[in-house]
C-alpha cells in the first residue's frame, strides 16, 4: 500500500504539545511506508534551527530531538517554508541537517499530487 | 517459532512504529517477531499498521501480538 501523506506544524515553543505529536504522526506515517513530508510553517520553522528542539520534552512523549532524529533517519524529509524561516531572521548555516528550505510550490505539488495532511 | 520479541511497555502511536519498523526490518522474510504493547492504542493501531506495510499479522491478544516479516 504505497502513498504519500504529509504533516503541517506550525508550532514550536509557542505550543510544544502540538509541535511533538505533529512529529509523532510524522513517524507513524514515515514507519507504515509512506512517502512523508513534515512541512514546518509559521512558528514551525524554528525547529528547523540546531539546538532549537533540544530542550522540548512534552510529557508522555519521546523527546522531540529524538522523533525528529527517528523521522529523518526513516527517509522522512522536512521542508521549511523559507518566507517564515526568513521573516524571523533564522540563519540558513544553522539548518539542521536534512532540512530543506522551500517555497510554497514544493507543498503545493506534493499535495496536488494527491497526498493527504494533517495540520498541527 | 518467535525470532525477536520486544517489550515496549507503554510505547505508543508513532513512537511504537518507527521502533517496530526498524526491528521488523532487521528479520528474515518469514520470521516471526513477538511485540507486546500495553498502549491502548495498540488495538487498532497495529493491525492498521500491518496492513498497511505488508506484514501478516499472525496473533493478536493485546497486548501480545506476532508478526510474520513481509517478503521483500
Amino acid at each position: 500500500m504505497p502513498g504519500s501523506f504529509c504533516v503541517s506544524i506550525t508550532h514550536s515553543k509557542n505550543d510544544t504539545d502540538k509541535a511533538t505529536v505533529g512529529f509523532v504522526i510524522a513517524n507513524a506515517a514515515v514507519a507504515s511506508d509512506k512517502d512523508t513530508m513534515v512541512f514546518l510553517s509559521t512558528e514551525g520553522v524554528r525547529l528547523a534551527q540546531k539546538g532549537f528542539a533540544d530542550d522540548i520534552h512534552e510529557s508522555g512523549f519521546a523527546p522531540l530531538k529524538e522523533l525528529m532524529d527517528n523521522f529523518m533517519k526513516a527517509g522522512g524529509k522536512v521542508y521549511v517554508c523559507s518566507p517564515c524561516f526568513k521573516k524571523r531572521g533564522l540563519a540558513e548555516d544553522q539548518l539542521i541537517a536534512g532540512a530543506t528550505i522551500v517555497g510554497g510550490a514544493k507543498l503545493v505539488e506534493f499535495l496536488g499530487a494527491g497526498s493527504p495532511c494533517v495540520s498541527y | 517459532m518467535i525470532a525477536e520479541a520486544w517489550d515496549a511497555g507503554d510505547m505508543g502511536c508513532g513512537e511504537l512504529l518507527i521502533q517496530l519498523a526498524g526491528r521488523m526490518r532487521a528479520l528474515v522474510p518469514g520470521q516471526i517477531f513477538e511485540l507486546r504493547a500495553q498502549d491502548p492504542g495498540a488495538v487498532e493501531d497495529i493491525p492498521s499498521w500491518c496492513r498497511m506495510t505488508g506484514h501478516a499479522l499472525e496473533f493478536a491478544q493485546h497486548p501480545v501480538y506476532r508478526i510474520r516479516r513481509r517478503n521483500n
